[in-house]
């Protein structure tokens, strides 16, 4: 370190390697930074709690095809035998299943009439099961009772009286009320149709994944007429796939005239939900390593065009007294300084980034924590970069000062 | 001093072998000015390099201000030459992105003297030289002369024991030469030993001692000046 001042000055003095190698780091820098924010970003949607036993969870499809098919009569027998199975914990008929991107919406508000601000919501049908099922804890109020429970089909336009919130949707609507004060709260659903609000669920995810609100979903007590129908089951703990065989094997068995199709895991649901997601984190990653892998090529590209260049320069070094770990130590200390450069201007150019993707796509902030880890990284890659053609110019004989040619 | 006995360094390749020294033996005393010459190939290279540690060589003994090098490692051999030798190359090898400040400083860092202790080495380097007054500019601003002087001052800032000089005046005109062979015998005249290798003869005359070297070997010497030398090879 002690050669910095005649290495800083001899950069000074011959600038343009040095600028591409800074400029080189620096743009990586810039683009790993935000890489990396954006990786993460997706990494805490991919890791958001959806409020569901995932683990333990799979749905059943079931498709009437009868001419007589009796859709009330088979789904409560279906369910009554498939809660009795020995593996399952609880199982409900559901309209839409969470993080599946398929489901319905409905705009709730705190006051009637048209033209009143109204928050959206994700609306679930299930019975009095549906608490149990989802694995969803109220904390507020109770649970629909079973003699609250009705059928609707797709004509019906009236809601039930009872409505059970998450507790995102119910502070939305009512910001200043504890859970425990909305309960008993009304809020409208159409414009004019009243709700009481029985009880304030702890979490539960709407079915889009990307959806703003996505926290804000309700239950309400029906269940749902029609051939096509669709049952989440919870099994007991770690007894998923012998829960699926015996469901399976229960409604297959039976004779009602369906078909038992598509039973997917919630674990399934979670990744084909997210894969997009993943995907795009997999190329990020793979931008990031071939960005550095190109980084480093370009320093040892460079490095080496100069030592070749500084030959009979490093002879002289070393014929002046200059021992091996004097070479090393000056294309580290030069590569040090002109690597440092492209990361304080990488530093600036991943904030410049980072606020033009905020401003132009919503981004979040960058966090602060991934500059000094990137400013590592780069010094490191730098080093390791340069160490070997260091190595090969400390190698070089003193008796090249004297050659030449 | 400078002790050589039977010096035998071979260059080998895959088809060929090349004896250029052979029982090469020389002694050089302090405050010698001992100038070596011979045709191209004759081995006056291979001994500047052996004699300024820059090479190993493969028999025979070298004794440097008493201590055998033989068995000297790359760590020994580098302090040694930083600390004993004063190089001066044919061309004359100044890093060009450097002011001659910091050419001088080049051999005086790596000795790990202190700021003020270079400093003073240097400007008093460049001015026995007479570039005191150029010290912040480049080599390139200079004539050649004057960056063969200052490859003198490097050379001589690290009070070496004896300068050893490839050639110093191969690449300049006959003016530039006759000035910078007249400084090295103004530099030998303080006392410092000088050991130059030249195929120049009218060079070679002003020193003390001529030696001629041919087929690796020292095949005559002679007295330029004998009043002033001692002859113990």
């Amino acid at each position: 370190m002690s050669q910095i001042g005649p290495i800083f000055r001899s950069l000074m003095r011959n600038k343009v390697g040095a600028l591409l190698i800074a400029l080189q780091v620096a743009v990586t820098m810039t683009i790993i930074v935000n890489a990396i924010h954006l990786i993460n970003a997706r990494g805490d949607l991919i890791s958001r709690s959806s409020g569901l036993d995932e683990d333990n969870q799979f749905y059943v499809t079931s498709v009437g095809y009868a001419t007589d098919f009796d859709a009330p009569y088979v789904i409560d027998t279906d369910l009554d035998a498939i809660r009795k199975l020995p593996s399952v914990t609880d199982a409900v008929q559901i309209n839409a299943i969470p993080m599946s991107n398929g489901g319905w919406s409905m705009g709730l508000q705190t006051k009637a009439g048209e033209g009143e601000n109204s928050v959206p919501t994700a609306l679930y049908m299930t019975d009095e099961h549906g608490l149990n099922t989802l694995d969803v804890e109220l904390i507020a109020g109770e649970n629909f009772k079973a003699t609250e429970v009705s059928y609707r089909d797709r004509n019906t336009r009236d809601w039930p009286q009872s409505v059970l919130l998450t507790e995102a949707l119910a502070t939305s609507l009512f910001p200043d009320l504890s859970p425990t004060e909305i309960v008993g709260q009304t809020v409208y659903i159409q414009s004019n149709e009243p709700l009481t609000i029985i009880g304030i669920m702890d979490h539960l995810q709407a079915p889009w994944t990307g959806w703003t609100t996505i926290n804000h979903a309700m239950l309400v007590p029906n269940k749902f007429d029609s051939p096509y129908s669709r049952y989440l089951v919870r099994a007991k703990p770690g007894q998923r796939d012998e829960a699926i065989a015996q469901v399976e094997q229960f409604m297959k068995q039976r004779d009602v005239g369906r078909m038992v199709r598509e039973t997917e895991t919630m674990t399934q649901v979670r990744m084909d939900s997210y894969r997009g997601d993943s995907a795009l984190q997999a190329i990020l990653w793979t931008i990031i390593v071939i960005l550095c892998i190109i980084t480093a090529l370009g320093i040892v590209g460079l490095v080496s065009f100069s030592i070749n260049r500084r030959r009979r320069q490093i002879g002289t070094r070393r014929a002046l007294g200059a021992q091996k770990s004097d070479i090393m130590s000056y294309f580290l200390t030069e590569n040090i300084l002109v690597t440092s450069v492209g990361i304080f201007v990488g530093v600036a150019g991943s904030i410049a980034l980072n606020m033009w993707l905020v401003s132009s796509f919503n981004l979040p902030r960058l966090s602060y924590i991934y500059l000094p880890i990137a400013m590592l990284t780069m010094w490191v890659i730098g080093i390791l970069a340069v160490w070997g053609p260091a190595l090969r110019a400390a190698q070089i004989s003193p008796a090249t000062a004297t050659r030449n040619v | 001093m400078l002790v050589m006995n039977n010096i035998t360094k071979v260059f080998r390749t895959e088809t060929v072998e090349t004896h250029a020294l052979k029982q090469f033996s020389l002694t050089v005393n302090e405050g010698d000015f001992v100038a070596v010459t011979g045709p191209s190939g004759s081995g006056k290279t291979t001994f500047l390099n052996i004699a300024g540690l820059l090479e190993s060589f493969d028999d025979g003994e070298y004794t440097l201000d008493g201590r055998s090098v033989k068995h000297l490692n790359d760590k020994q051999l580098s302090q040694l030459r930083n600390e004993k030798i004063g190089f001066i190359f044919q061309s004359f090898n100044l890093i060009p992105d450097l002011n001659l400040f910091d050419n001088v400083d080049v051999p005086l860092r790596y000795r790990k003297l202190s700021k003020a202790e270079r400093k003073e080495r240097i400007e008093h380097s460049l001015d026995v030289v007479g570039l005191a007054n150029r010290m912040r500019h480049l080599p390139s601003q200079l004539s050649g002369g004057q960056q063969q002087r200052v490859a003198i001052a490097r050379a001589l800032a690290g009070n070496p024991l004896f300068l050893l000089a490839d050639e110093p005046t191969g690449n300049l005109d006959s003016k530039m030469a006759d000035s910078v062979m007249s400084l090295l015998e103004d530099i030998n005249q303080t006392g410092t030993t000088i050991v130059m290798v030249t195929h120049d003869l009218s060079q070679a005359e002003r020193a003390h001692r001529h030696i001629q070297v041919l087929d690796g070997q020292v095949t005559e010497q002679q007295l330029s000046k004998p009043e002033l030398a001692t002859v113990n090879a």
